[in-house]
């Protein structure tokens, strides 16, 4: 994959200095799939933030991170409930988490949905590292 | 009387005896005497005279008597008939009467100066005036129109003065008035009373109001139909087979572009249809004759100008055997059959967005699982990197994600594998198989689909046709296959029997043969090295694998499978295949004679019912 762009790395850097781990800001997965859950956080620690990955939505929801979570990557098609279906939940219980959502299904009609839900971005796996950056970064540095 | 009557015999004596003293007072007898003789003589002829003229007047008193009797009977006989004719007169009346009492017609009589002098109740009741009213007054100011009155009155002037009648004796059609001064169309017949004298007339008037509105809406239903009929391109026709009489409507001729005076004749409609369905035609109507069945029948027309109709003819039997007449309707179908083409080629074409939809499907969960490994090597990949640019590098990081990148890489290798487990097939079995048997049961399968597409499929399977080795359920795919290209080839054949002609035969000695001909679209000389390509196909809805697995299938059989153009329509696909070698067990070892599963296999092979 190509280098992270110079701002975005910088940005990094940022969060890496000047913040201790337990003020890192909270950053949740939920995926049903494995490989997901076992590489994004790592990359995530790498990015700065604190990271936790679910396998569900409703394993998300019965979770005491809903509330501390500042940004939610989240899968579209899972057992159970689904991606969006997770997005409309929130929306009824007023937790309004910004969304990166992340899927292996390349639709674009499923993408406009989520969009026009109020997600921040829909990546289609596999993503590079910086499409994931840009997208948490604009959550965290809106211009 | 007595004295009378005796007189003639005893007379003398009584004369004598009166006369005696006459002459005994005369002064000479002799005179007296002769006198007295004389006188008796004169006597005698009076008395005779007297005899005679009573006798005379008493025969002609009798005569009177009997011809006044005569007369008499004369009188009464006369009589008689002067009451039967009175009666008869009275019946005749009494007859009139209640003519023109009954009469639904009106019934007006006129007088020479043209005034009404009988006026029946139908008229009465027709124009609205009562007799009396009306019995003098000249017909002309009763029931005819002002506009019309001076023309009536010319019309009769000039008959009577000339003889000359432009209406009498016929049917003519006028307005008349009635009372209130409505106006309505009456039919009239004049006709002139035969009776010496002045001449006089009888007019019988018919409200012809109702008949006239009849007339009408007969006329606008016929309008109506005839319209209808030009709309919907619907003409009609009647033929009576017995004497071959054909009717045909406006629309008919428009159809089939033929002039509206020419005599209807099956020669004629002959030159109309289509050369290659006129023998359809003709037996159509031979068996018509012969059954007297009802006709259902579509066949094309060619105009003139080499432009081809598509009618539809309907028609039933009607009648008894004496003049039994078919009726029936022919419509043009041209456009509803070129819409029903554009619609079956959208369809089709429809059906090919939805294969490739479903080959979408297939794609987009192979993507699916693909992608979930993949996406875990690129994230495990970047986070490596970044632990190994970090300062200090995060070496023992970097190692756990290298590791979980070759473990994602051998998760994506293992999807390809359920995939071609899941979508591939298990690997043949051989046995001694009976290939006509193996075609008796393909046939069976597909036998209600070869019919709905009215496929006519005539096997010809050799009797004594070796079994041969091979993997049965594959060579009846096979089989299958060719029997389901052959019909499609032949969706579009409608000017000929859509025939299949499926047959195996002994090849070679040692090869069982067999082959699927049809009679449809054909291929393209060209197109004949591409037919076993995957993804070739000329049918829309097809993907092309058909045959390219069937090829695969044949090969892996030792076998040769190929294609080549009837003489006439249509294609013949061949295989052959070695028939069972001596040795081969019937329990199907020798596996080794067939290789392993190539990629054709991979392929959603042919559609199963």
């Amino acid at each position: 994959m190509d280098d992270p762009p110079r701002e975005a790395h910088s940005c990094v850097m940022e969060l890496r200095q000047g913040r201790r781990a337990a003020e890192r800001p909270l950053v949740s997965v939920v995926d049903d799939d494995e490989s997901v859950r076992e590489s994004l956080p790592d990359l995530l620690g790498e990015f700065g933030f604190a990271a936790r990955a679910f396998s569900s939505a409703e394993e998300f929801l019965a979770s005491d991170c809903v509330d501390q979570t500042r940004c939610l990557i989240l899968d579209v098609a899972m057992p159970g409930m689904s991606g969006p279906e997770l997005q409309r939940e929130l929306k009824l219980r007023r937790r309004e988490i910004p969304i990166v959502f992340i899927t292996a299904q390349r639709e674009e009609t499923v993408r406009r949905q989520v969009l026009e839900q109020g997600a921040v971005e829909c990546l289609f796996k596999p993503f590079s590292d910086t499409a994931l950056l840009r997208a948490i970064n604009s959550v965290f540095h809106p211009k | 009387m007595a004295n009378w009557v005796t007189g003639e015999h005893y007379g003398g004596n009584t004369l004598k005896k009166t006369t005696a003293p006459i002459s005994l007072v005369g002064p000479q007898l002799g005179d007296v005497r002769l006198q007295e003789a004389q006188l008796l003589s004169q006597q005698k002829q009076i008395g005779n005279e007297l005899d005679q003229r009573v006798a005379q007047r008493t025969i002609e008193l009798g005569e009177a008597q009997e011809e006044l009797g005569q007369k008499q009977i004369e009188r009464s006989l006369v009589e008689e008939k002067l009451h039967q004719e009175e009666r008869e007169l009275k019946r005749s009346e009494a007859r009139n009467a209640a003519i023109l009492d009954s009469a639904l017609d009106c019934i007006v009589t006129i007088d020479h100066e043209g005034c009404i002098t009988e006026f029946n109740p139908a008229a009465e009741h027709t124009f609205g005036y009562p007799r009396d009213e009306v019995l003098g007054k000249h017909l002309a100011d009763v029931i005819i129109p002002p506009s019309l009155r001076e023309k009536h009155r010319q019309g009769f002037a000039r008959y009577l003065a000339t003889g000359e009648a432009r209406v009498l004796g016929k049917r003519i059609e006028m307005t008349a008035v009635r009372a209130d001064g409505s106006e309505f169309p009456v039919e009239l017949a004049i006709t002139r009373i035969p009776l010496e004298g002045p001449p006089s007339f009888t007019g019988y008037l018919r409200d012809i109001t109702e008949r006239k509105r009849a007339e009408q809406e007969l006329r606008r239903s016929e309008a109506f139909l005839a319209e209808a009929q030009h709309l919907s391109r619907i003409g009609s026709f009647s033929w009576r087979p017995g004497t071959d009489e054909i009717t045909w409507s406006e629309q008919l001729y428009r159809i089939f572009q033929i002039d509206r005076d020419a005599p209807v004749t099956f020669e004629l409609i002959g030159t109309r249809i289509h050369p290659e369905d006129l023998s359809i035609f003709q037996e159509h109507i031979e068996r018509s004759r012969r059954d007297r069945s009802d006709v259902q029948l579509g066949f094309r027309l060619q105009m003139p100008g080499g432009a081809v109709k598509y009618v539809h003819v309907a028609a039933h039997i009607r009648g008894d055997h004496g003049q039994l007449e078919y009726i029936g309707a022919v419509q043009d179908v041209t456009e509803r059959r070129a819409s029903e083409e554009a619609l079956s080629s959208a369809r089709s074409e429809l059906s090919h967005v939805a294969r490739v939809m479903s080959l979408g499907v297939l794609t987009a969960s192979i993507a699916h699982e693909v992608n979930q490994p993949l996406s875990g090597i690129v994230t495990n990949a970047s986070t490596c990197l970044r632990m190994l640019a970090a300062d200090p590098p995060n070496v023992d990081g970097a190692r756990e994600t290298a590791r979980r990148t070759i473990r994602d890489g051998n998760r994506a290798s293992e999807v390809i594998s359920r995939l071609r487990s899941l979508y591939g097939k298990k690997d043949p079995t051989i046995e001694s198989v009976d290939l006509n048997e193996a075609t008796q049961e393909v046939i069976a399968l597909a036998l209600s689909e070869l019919q709905k597409n009215r496929v006519i499929l005539r096997p010809e399977l050799a009797g004594d046709l070796p079994l041969v080795a091979g993997d049965r359920v594959q060579l009846q795919q096979v089989i299958l296959n060719l029997l389901r290209n052959a019909s499609d080839a032949m969706s579009t054949v409608d000017d000929r029997p859509r025939d299949l002609l499926i047959r195996t035969e002994l090849d070679d000695n040692d090869r069982a043969r067999l082959s699927v001909s049809d009679v449809g679209i054909g291929f393209e000389p060209q197109a004949a090295g591409k037919l076993f390509e995957a993804f070739y196909t000329t049918k829309s809805e097809g993907m092309g694998i058909g045959l390219s697995v069937s090829h695969s299938i044949i090969e892996r059989h030792h076998g040769r499978l190929w294609a080549t153009p009837n003489s006439g329509p249509g294609v013949t696909f061949s295989f052959s295949i070695p028939c069972r070698p001596e040795g081969l067990t019937s329990d199907g070892t020798r596996a080794s004679r067939m290789p392993s599963v190539s990629d054709a296999d991979e392929m959603p092979v042919l559609r199963r019912n």
